[in-house]
């Protein structure tokens, strides 16, 4: 790679002197500008970025000094000599002061001259890898803390907590949300901290710091501040290890679990609704049984087969009840396949009624189907439609009155479907309309007292209607009857 | 307390198998059992009848049908004489969690007992005669 020549700009009034130091320094390979007073020195000297100036002091339009002054204020790297013939110490310190890098006494030889600029040149390539350096230096110092800062924005938005605590339990680092769960209204870096903290945390954090090995593991435990404020966290604590791996501090990490808790909450309680449903069947059945077999209690054979025939419908029902409960947990699963294809609701409709035309006759109802010509068809899964006809025929037949009756509507709206079955039965009370769809809820009255159930069948009915992302509307007036209404879109592709 | 001081009893239960089987089951030790399929007709049956104890199923037409009843039973000058005992199955095995055994629990449940599901007459017995009222 060819160097690049060193610039050198020669101010002198001598015309022989500019033009023998010149070529001097040409055949030496540099590349020369010449200036012949102080002015052009100046001119050329602010314009261009010399590497090297030799500048001669005493020159009939401005002098030497000024020129130095002026070139060293617009490019203070160039290395910058100053020549004359009345050499004395005065000039020479002033000249040093306002960034002469070297004085050049006159007359010299060619040698000297040369050994001179070469000096500057040198001192110019100093200056520049210096600053080069110096740069480099600071980019990097740049990165670093950019990198810092990141890293910060970082951990101060995620919307976990982050509380790292020194070995002796002070604050070495944290973020908002930390401050945020632990309800502390402000926290410096170094502040005293296991006080302020809940004390399962501050466990945790002395068994780290007073275990005698470092302990790789972390430890978590949960804090509920209920019902103070809707809030449980889990804190886990990890130690930091210094780069040696002895014990540095502890990082705290706190995590909102406020909403995984309700949900477990919500399962635990359907767990014990199932259990308790499950288990009065059960103790029916005993009871019946334990009866039959205690000797002290004497019941006739027409009892006898009253009790049995009682037990077998209590069992019956509680196959249902199990038969419902995976059904719905098929259904929340999704392991059911479900087989799309376009479904006459009619076809639904007259099946199902005389799939249940038995139960009508028990009652003496009368079930009278109405529906638009030219129904479009829906795109649906045939056992989920039929089961929810089913359940809703077959709760109109058990909540009617002897000799009542029921009306099926089924229509086309806009790009919807509505099936309306309508009883002539107890009715509800505004309260059990309210709950109606609430697993397990059943409206018990003295109107409803009798009919058996799972508490499942409307459950199961609305979990179908919201999977098809239809509506299901209820009209009700106790005593009177109610009134089911279903919409479901048409699918058109 | 003996027993037999406790002659008439006054049962409820919505659960018209549940109800008839105990009611068999006390007759057969001896007591004379009045009963109501529910809340309402238990308070009605209550007032009428002034029995020497009362068992009364937790979940009826509410979940906390018992409860309310109990508490009626309670306020009443006859009720806080007589011993009253919540019938359920919903205690610990179920998830349920009550008992009516810590301070704070008798403040809010006003019941002399629970009595679980089936009923052992045995155990039954033995609760009326640790009854102070």
């Amino acid at each position: 790679m060819e160097t690049k020549k060193a610039k050198i700009l020669i101010v002198d009034d001598e015309k022989g002197l500019r033009f023998g130091t010149q070529r001097l320094l040409e055949d030496e390979g540099y590349d020369v500008e010449t200036a012949e007073n102080g002015e052009q020195g100046i001119k050329l000297g602010t314009s261009n970025d010399f590497d090297v100036a030799v500048i001669d002091l005493k020159m009939p339009d401005i002098d030497g000094l000024d020129v130095l002054k002026e070139i060293k204020s617009s490019h203070p790297n160039t290395v910058c000599f100053i020549a004359t013939a009345y050499a004395s110490y005065d000039t020479a310190i002033q000249s040093t002061r306002l960034g002469a890098f070297g004085y050049i006494p006159k007359p010299f030889s060619p040698e000297e001259f040369i050994y001179q600029v070469e000096l500057g040149v040198k001192q110019r390539e100093l200056i520049l890898d210096t600053q080069r350096l110096k740069r480099e230096r600071e980019e990097s110092l740049l990165e670093i803390a950019n990198e810092k800062s990141r890293l910060n924005t970082i951990i101060k938005s995620i919307s976990d907590g982050v509380l790292v605590v020194n070995k002796v339990g002070e604050v070495a680092y944290f973020n908002y949300a930390a401050l945020k769960y632990l309800n502390i209204p402000e926290l410096k870096i170094g502040d005293e901290i296991l006080n302020s903290l809940p004390k399962k945390i501050v466990d945790l954090v002395n068994k780290i710091l007073e275990s005698e090995k470092i302990l790789l593991k972390t430890f978590s435990t949960q804090i509920d501040f209920q019902p103070v404020q809707e809030l449980v966290i889990e804190a886990a604590c990890t130690p930091v290890p210094h780069v040696d791996g002895s014990l540095a501090g502890v990082v705290i990490v706190l995590s909102n679990i406020t909403q995984f808790k309700k949900i477990e909450q919500i399962k635990s309680q359907f767990v014990s609704m199932v259990a308790h449903e499950l288990k009065t069947p059960l103790a029916a059945v005993q009871g019946f049984i334990n009866i039959m077999l205690d000797p002290s209690i004497r019941i006739d054979k027409e009892k006898e087969k009253d009790y049995l025939s009682r037990s077998v419908a209590r069992l019956k029902g509680l196959t249902d009840l199990v038969n419902d409960l995976l059904d719905i947990s098929r259904m929340e699963l999704q392991t059911k396949q479900r087989e799309i294809e376009d479904i006459d609701i009619r076809k639904v409709i007259q099946n199902t009624s005389q799939f249940l035309e038995i139960e009508l006759k028990k009652k003496e109802i009368s079930c009278e189907i109405n529906t638009e010509e030219n129904l479009p068809t829906i795109k649906a899964d045939l056992n989920e439609i039929t089961r929810l006809i089913t359940n809703l025929l077959s709760n109109a037949i058990k909540y009617n009155k002897e000799n009542g009756k029921i009306y099926i509507d089924a229509s086309v709206g806009k790009n919807y479907l509505s099936i309306k079955i309508k009883d002539t039965g107890v009715g509800m009370k505004p309260e059990e309309k309210a709950k109606l769809f609430n697993e397990f809820y059943r409206a018990k009255n003295e109107k409803t007292r009798g009919i058996s159930g799972t508490g499942l069948g409307l459950t199961i009915v609305k979990r179908i209607v919201d999977s098809y992302h239809g509506k299901i509307d209820v009209d009700s007036e106790y005593g009177m009857g109610t009134t089911f209404t279903i919409t479901l879109p048409i699918n058109t592709n | 307390m003996n027993a037999e001081n406790y002659k008439k009893i006054l049962l409820v239960d919505d659960d018209i198998d549940l109800l008839e089987q105990n009611k068999l089951l006390l007759e057969s030790k001896g007591f004379n059992v009045v009963s109501a399929e529910s809340g309402e007709d238990g308070w009605k049956l209550f007032q009428k009848e002034k029995p020497d104890a009362a068992i009364i199923d937790l979940i009826m037409e509410q979940m906390d049908s018992g409860f309310v009843l109990c508490h009626k039973i309670k306020k009443t000058e006859l009720g806080k004489k007589i011993p009253v005992f919540i019938l359920t199955s919903a205690t610990y095995e179920t998830g349920f969690k009550f008992s009516a055994s810590t301070v704070e629990e008798k403040e809010w449940i006003k019941c002399d007992g629970i009595i679980n599901k089936p009923v052992v007459v045995e155990e039954l017995i033995s609760k009326l005669e640790n009854f102070n009222p």
